[in-house]
């Protein structure tokens, strides 16, 4: 184990390396940007002169290397600020709606991940069966389009033909928890339809790729039922692609919902990076941006450590 | 009591109340001035107006465009939500009724030197803040002041630029003094950068604090995505029929649609074209279709060659088929554009000027003149100028290969279309909101030194007229110089005008207005919360 | 009870009984379960859910027979051996094979194939489909069919080329990153890591950025073209050439290459395209480069690379003959999702206005345009929807087929 808490430790050192790699990408990003954040606060309707005294009060006159050492300074304090444009406080600004975003994310992920993982061992049993090809077809589809449209879809049958769903997912602090899971059912569907066929497929893949091998060979000709062969077997030593693809596919859960919060109007994250971009308000778009990577990081950091616990021969590299 | 005369007049006055077409106010001055009194006449305005508005309920409205970084600072309003909200809770001086005309706001009266310079607003006594403070001849200076200056970030200095001085008379009157004549001035008071906040003790705006002397009293507000109102007990007008609103932000037009369908909200802004006719089947659901002034442009920048050449550009404008754009870009809610920028819901719109038609063997014709055949010309444009604004270029260019033109249609970016294409690209679309007077328009992006001046347009008599119009306080002079420019801006300028899109909204049926909307913005002029009122 | 409904029943009671009495256990299963799922559905739903489920059935049959016809031509057409492995292939696959050979067809013929032109407005906008227009008419009056047409051919090149070159990208790196080890593991780990926690839409905004006016200029995107051949050249190199000499004469050659695979590239597509292309490749590479360390990752540690690296192989021998045939099988279910993902990425980008120019008719975008249209149950969106959907899952039975065939297994 020791070991293992040493990579731990290192990549958590690397992670913190990115992240600062990162916020310079960043920060530069939106200096590059077309157009400007004055231009952007103000629309079309501003003057030359309007624009040169919002830039002043903005503190945009500054070198743009002068303003990433300053707000470095106060972000290694976890100080992150105040948007440019509404002056409030970034943390203020993001902190409920990356709540809501977790929310959102996790609800989805305890749906879809045993689930596909459950139908991807399925699948590997039944392999090439009507009920392979059905769940393919099905989960396939429901990637072929994108997710915005599915949502769509959702909200015409769950919502206005049959009623069972609302189809706006806005949040208020009097929900009870059972009303909240009833409010946000339809974007975590939305979000389950879209994440399921990745993890499922790869389930399967992983499983088939293994089936030939000489060791679960030797399991079929001990005697043991397929599910046994499949599930003792050959899952231990398909985790660690699967582990990858359900990385990627919460990574996505977190990062990568701006599509359905637009649709279902949910105040989550994406919308306020969105705003944030679109107005150039660089520390907002820091600080998403910065959740983001972290969240990624990490999740990698768990894909990676998961990898190797399931297969031992890779604590020890040679 | 009142002769026969005054009795026809009042007949005739009865029927115009019951078909809406005239205001409540008009129809109040006229029948004072037929010699009734003022509550014999109000109450002769209840018992004719057709829809009686009834009070109570929670208006749920679902607005398109909000931002997270949405402030309270009048100076930086620039989303439709934050306009909606502004007339929601915040009051201006003057105002734009349903018919179109200028109606009193917190300012009860104003008038003018006959030169137009000097302008005098008086404040109406019964207007007061959410607060329980008297609206001041203080407020109405700082509020101004907030959009003056150098120090200025306000989006809205330019409209008070010829404001050199405003002064408190101390008898409940302001005096604007301006450095130029301009007869619209009270028109500009409605601008929505323009509102009445409080001032504070050293003379500047409170704006931070989100205090207003409109309709309805902000209880909380969460930026981008939600706002909620009671009402305003004390409000200086008529109307507020809602006990409570709320303003939800819906950015996605699908959302809109399926929330009002549904019955989430009573009313939402901004109808997709495409689905237009789908939802018209509703029978829950009924759409209001109002001509607006807001305006499509394509503006050629006339010193970049070929735009140089007047014939390349008036060929340009011929071979468009504007009637196909309409049917299948706006589906049919807007109305023909004619090559000058002043729609027939602005005041003085010129009638008799003949409609320009699509016509490819005439802009063959004048192109050969030009010795340009076959033209290849490049048009920018981004899906967010408006909904279809790709598609119309698309759709324009198949038009113009009858002239023997080419037209390359490049796809900008969304983000930054307007810092990075306007005003640069030689030929590119945008979309104008609505404003309320031809002066406003023609200053802003068709004077000759102009910022905006977005198709590098110079024509001496066009601006020699704009300056003689501005101060002119005699409507019929007024009337025919802006003809003379609209035909000055059809023949020379270099700007395709195709059409002026519509405002196109929907509410559930048991949500009434009366019979008139007004053009200025979505939503009755922005102003649904406090005009429209539930079915009892 | 119509004439309909009692042949419905006769017809399913006729084929089950054949079924048993020919021992088709499978076969009876469904045949005699959907007979009992049909009394159900018939009481229910009446009359219109059994034709939807004569319809549906009667499509399945239809699909069957094609995918079976042409495998046997296919079979008739090639040689022996491949005509002993085409044999092996599940109807399923067979019928892949038809759909992408289809839309091949369609794309590489399709000026030739579709009735009307690209961009050529013929009707008012929606309307209902006639036999002039196979599929109606789009929001502008041009036909449906024939933007489906042009769409395989502008939408399927576009991913294809873009996940292929992000596939050679990534999986490249990530088979050396695996053998190497160490340093250049790390490297390539965390620069990985820094592409893929800038979000997508963020990303594709930077290359806004970079090359927002110039799209259209044809030099930057071949230069760009250029320095990413060049990147994977570099990693070629590193896993093949040994010794300064080696790495001279690489290096020369893989510039040559690079050059001429650019020009080829910016030949074939414009610039806006090219940029299209080369943003898919590098925000899809780093996916491809870390699924694919994980699985070469847990082959390296096998005690075969062990002996063949004790026999003295080469880096570039063991990632060609041992590791790549060993990570094969989930690299390819993964190219058969990704190249899907790329559709509606491509979709994605012209929203941001990075896209496809238009009036060039590409898939995704047509769904998006007029997406709000299925609120009203109107199905103009899902006809491009469905084009995507039936790509995906040819490509993916096409690749479940492959899988099955690499994994060994003889079942």
């Amino acid at each position: 184990m020791g070991d293992i808490i040493k990579l731990v430790g290192k990549r958590l050192g690397l992670g913190l390396l990115i992240l600062l790699i990162i916020s310079i990408i960043i920060f530069f990003m939106v200096e590059l940007l077309p157009g400007d954040i004055a231009q952007a606060v103000l629309g079309q309707g501003a003057t030359a002169e309007n624009l040169k005294a919002l830039r002043t009060k903005m503190g945009l006159d500054d070198p743009a290397i002068v303003r990433y050492l300053a707000w470095l300074a106060d972000a290694v304090t976890f100080d992150f600020g105040r948007s440019i444009v509404t002056d409030e406080k970034v943390t203020t600004i993001i902190g409920e709606r990356f709540a809501n975003t977790l929310f959102l994310a996790a609800y989805a992920a305890v749906i879809a991940v045993p689930v596909s993982i459950i139908l991807g061992v399925v699948v590997a049993l039944l392999r090439n069966s009507v009920f392979d090809k059905v769940a393919n077809v099905v989960t396939l589809s429901f990637i072929s389009s994108p997710e915005f449209f599915l949502g769509y879809i959702l909200i015409l049958y769950f919502s206005v033909k049959w009623g069972i769903f609302p189809s706006i997912a806005s949040l208020s602090d009097s929900m009870s928890f059972w009303e909240l899971l009833n409010r946000t059912f339809l974007p975590a569907l939305t979000l389950v339809l879209v994440v399921m066929a990745h993890m499922m497929r790869m389930t399967r893949a992983a499983i088939i790729n293994l089936l030939a091998s000489p060791y679960i060979e030797m399991a079929k000709l001990k005697g043991a039922p397929p599910w046994k062969v499949i599930v003792k077997h050959a899952l231990p030593n398909a985790w660690a692609p699967i582990i990858n693809v359900i990385a990627l596919n919460l990574a996505y859960l977190i990062t990568g919902v701006v599509l359905v919060e637009v649709v279902f109007v949910y105040p989550g994250i994406g919308q306020a990076l969105v705003d944030a971009v679109s107005k150039r308000d660089f520390p907002v778009v820091q600080a998403c941006c910065l959740i983001f990577a972290a969240t990624f990081i990490l999740l990698n950091l768990a894909a990676d450590v998961g990898a190797i616990l399931t297969n031992p021969r890779l604590r020890h590299p040679k | 009591m009142t002769n026969a005369k005054d009795q026809v007049l009042l007949d005739r006055l009865a029927e115009a109340a019951r078909s809406g077409s005239i205001s409540r106010r008009s129809f109040m001055n006229t029948a004072m001035a037929a010699g009734i009194t003022s509550t014999a006449a109000t109450g002769l305005w209840t018992s004719s107006a057709k829809a009686e508005p009834s009070r109570g309920g929670t208006f749920r409205l679902g607005a398109h465009d909000g931002n997270t970084s949405d402030t309270h600072d009048p100076g930086t309003y620039v989303t439709f939500s934050m306009i909606q909200v502004a007339h929601t809770y915040r009051a201006y001086l003057t105002l734009i009724e349903p018919d179109g005309s200028l109606g009193p706001d917190v300012a009860s009266e104003w008038s003018a030197t006959p030169d137009a310079k000097e302008w005098t607003f008086v404040i109406n006594d019964k207007a007061t803040f959410h607060s329980g403070k008297k609206v001041t001849a203080n407020d109405v200076i700082a509020s101004m002041n907030h959009h003056r200056g150098d120090e200025t970030t306000s989006a809205a200095k330019a409209l008070l630029s010829d404001v050199e001085d405003i002064t408190d008379n101390g008898d409940g009157s302001v005096t604007f003094v301006l450095g130029a004549g301009n007869a619209d001035l009270p028109w500009l008071m409605t601008d929505y950068h323009l509102p009445i906040v409080p001032a504070n003790e050293d003379g500047t705006a409170n704006w931070q604090s989100g205090d207003g002397c409109g309709p309805y009293k902000l209880d909380n507000a969460e930026f981008g995505v939600r706002y909620s109102f009671s009402r305003h007990d004390d409000w200086h007008l008529d109307g507020a029929y809602f006990d409570a609103v709320e303003i939800i932000v819906l950015n996605d037009p699908n959302a809109r649609q399926t929330a009002l369908v549904t019955g989430d909200v009573d009313a939402v802004t901004q109808i997709e074209l495409k689905t237009l006719a789908l939802l018209q089947r509703d029978p829950n659901i009924a759409i209001d279709n109002v001509p607006s002034a807001a305006a499509i442009t394509m503006p050629m920048l006339c010193d970049v060659d070929p735009f140089t050449n007047v014939d390349v550009r008036n060929a340009l404008k011929l071979s468009v088929n504007r009637q196909e754009l309409i049917d299948k870009i706006a589906f049919g809610a807007a109305t023909i554009g004619n090559d000058f920028h002043h729609s027939p819901a602005m005041p003085y719109w010129p009638e008799d000027i003949p409609q320009r038609e699509y016509d490819p063997d005439e802009a063959k014709s004048l192109l050969k003149k030009a010795g340009m055949e076959d033209l290849t010309v490049n048009i920018s444009v981004a899906d967010s100028v408006f909904s279809g604004a790709v598609d119309m270029c698309v759709l324009y260019a198949e038009h113009a290969k009858a002239a023997g033109i080419t037209i390359n249609v490049s796809r900008e970016p969304n983000d930054g279309y307007y810092s990075d294409v306007w005003l640069k690209k030689p030929w590119c679309a945008v979309q104008w909101g609505a404003r309320p007077t031809p002066d406003v328009m023609y200053s802003l992006a068709y004077k000759d030194d102009a910022a905006w001046n977005e198709s590098h347009w110079q024509n001496e008599r066009f601006n020699v007229l704009l300056r003689q119009a501005k101060a002119e306080l005699d409507n019929d002079k007024r009337a025919e110089m802006y003809a003379e420019m609209a035909m000055l801006a059809r023949n020379d300028g270099g700007t395709v005008i195709p059409f002026f899109p519509n405002f196109v909204y929907a509410r559930r049926t048991n949500v009434q207005h009366g019979e008139n909307l007004a053009a200025s913005w979505q939503m009755d002029g922005a102003r649904a919360c406090s005009r429209w009122w539930f079915e009892a | 009870m119509s004439f309909f409904v009692v042949g419905y029943y006769a017809l399913l009671l006729v084929t089950s009984c054949l079924a048993a009495y020919f021992n088709q256990r499978q076969a009876f299963l469904v045949l005699f379960s959907l007979t009992l799922v049909s009394f159900v559905l018939g009481i229910v739903g009446g009359v219109p859910a059994l034709r939807a489920v004569a319809t549906c059935a009667g499509l399945l049959l239809f699909a069957g027979m094609i995918a079976y016809a042409f495998r046997e031509f296919l079979i008739y057409l090639s040689s022996d051996d491949m005509g002993k492995e085409l044999r092996t292939a599940p109807l399923t696959a067979a019928f892949g094979m038809f759909v992408i050979f289809t839309y091949a067809i369609m794309g590489i013929f399709a000026p030739w194939i579709a009735p009307h032109g690209e961009a050529e407005v013929i009707s008012s906008a929606f309307a209902p489909a006639d036999e002039n227009m196979l599929l109606g008419a789009d929001q502008l009056g041009r036909d449906m069919f024939s933007r489906i047409v042009f769409g395989a051919r502008n939408t399927v090149a576009l991913a294809l080329v873009g996940t292929t070159l992000a596939f050679i990208l990534g999986a490249m790196a990530g088979l050396l990153a695996a053998t190497k080890g160490g340093f250049f593991d790390g490297v390539m780990g965390r620069t990985a890591d820094v592409i893929m926690s800038i979000p997508s839409l963020i990303f594709a905004l930077l290359m806004l950025s970079i090359f927002g006016g110039s799209l259209a200029a044809p030099s930057t995107s071949f230069w760009l073209l250029t320095g990413f051949f060049c990147v994977v050249g570099l990693l070629f190199l590193a896993a093949a050439a040994e010794g300064a000499m080696g790495w001279l004469i690489g290096a020369a050659i893989a510039v040559g290459v690079a050059v001429g695979l650019a020009l080829f590239g910016t030949s074939i597509f414009n610039a806006s395209e090219v940029i299209l292309i080369l943003v898919v490749a590098i925000i899809y590479s780093p996916r491809v480069y870390r699924l694919t360390r994980a699985v070469a990752g847990n082959v390296v540690v096998m005690d075969y690379i062990e002996a063949a690296k004790l026999r003295g192989e080469g880096n570039w021998y063991l990632i060609r003959r041992e590791i790549l045939p060993n990570s094969t099988a989930p690299l390819i279910a993964e190219f058969g999702l990704e190249f899907c993902f790329v559709f509606l990425l491509i979709a994605g980008l012209s929203f941001l206005g990075l896209g496809i120019q238009p009036p060039t008719a590409d898939w995704g975008s047509m769904v998006r345009e007029n997406a709000t249209l299925i609120s009203f149950g109107d199905i103009t969106p899902l006809i491009p929807a469905g084009a995507i959907a039936l790509l995906t899952v040819a490509v993916n039975f096409v690749v479940d087929w492959m899988l099955h065939r690499s994994s060994g297994l003889k079942e």
